[in-house]
């Protein structure tokens, strides 16, 4: 795949491609973008390989879960990005900055693939088979951890 | 449950907008393509390399064959003369075997760096 169309497919993933990992990295928005960014490198190397058997955006992501995991299994264990969640970018209005606040405090307290599932399904309207090729999981497990990821949601947002 | 997912659906994560994303995106696949460049040059001078070292080798073993048979010898007298050569060369000059492992060792611990700090250089 040349760089040109690399790009041309990677410009209009981008926004989606960084809100999920966002939603990942509860808030951070530089690690998002940084994780962003090593995901396309990653992709761009093993372009070679993309056969066009999955959506593009598919296979993106994918390899975006991938380095988000990688990522949790470099991270110490003591260190806990609940300040970043705190210090969220938000938007003016301070009921906003508030709600985004306790949905990144809220994801951030849920296990990676209720995370993922979460976010692929309520932030990028991906279907259910869709995740299931994201996540790798069967589709059954893909609805029992948004199932699961729903109902920790709740414990932890006051509506 | 229902409130939960509204809540989800209505609070989609806002990135801002960032033009320089995909600047800085071009720029490392730039680097990528630079490395992917200097790994296909090592890999072309080291299959040059083992052809160069191949074909010696080959004319070598052809001259050595041509050789013994041009001017047979006494196998056994020779071996006998080099082991016994051998033997005193290693007495003579066991202080200083260790001098050409170490010149050989400096010597390529400098061609390699020299190399590594170029292509560092230009990236």
């Amino acid at each position: 795949m040349t760089q040109e169309r690399f790009i041309s497919l990677v410009r209009a993933q981008q926004e989606p491609l960084r809100r999920f990992l966002l939603a990942l990295c509860g808030g951070d928005a530089a690690l998002a973008d940084d994780m962003a960014q090593d995901t396309l490198v990653r992709a761009y190397v093993a372009s070679g390989s993309f056969l066009g058997l999955a959506k593009f955006s598919t296979w993106l992501f994918r390899i975006a879960y991938n380095c988000y995991i990688d990522y949790c299994r470099r991270k110490k264990p003591e260190e806990t990005d609940i300040d970043v969640a705190l210090s969220v970018p938000s938007s003016d209005a301070s009921d906003a900055a508030f709600r985004y606040q306790q949905l990144y405090q809220a994801l951030d307290k849920l296990p990676e693939k209720e995370k993922a599932a979460i976010a692929l399904f309520y932030f990028e309207d991906r279907s259910i088979k869709e995740i299931s090729a994201i996540l790798d999981m069967p589709q059954g497990t893909v609805k029992y951890q948004l199932s699961m990821g729903r109902a920790h949601l709740k414990q932890h947002i006051q509506l | 449950m229902k409130e939960i997912e509204e809540f989800l659906r209505e609070n989609k994560p806002q990135v801002k907008d960032d033009p320089t994303f995909l600047l800085e995106t071009q720029r490392r696949m730039d680097q990528v393509e630079g490395i992917k460049a200097e790994v296909d040059r090592q890999r072309s001078h080291g299959r040059v390399a083992l052809i160069v070292a191949l074909v010696a080798g080959l004319a070598v073993g052809v001259l050595a064959t041509a050789l013994a048979f041009l001017y047979p010898i006494d196998a056994q007298t020779v071996g006998d003369g080099l082991l016994e050569s051998t033997r005193v060369f290693l007495q003579t000059y066991r202080q200083y075997l260790l001098l050409p492992v170490a010149i050989l060792a400096i010597t390529l611990a400098l061609v390699l760096s020299s190399g590594k700090i170029k292509f560092l250089q230009q990236q």
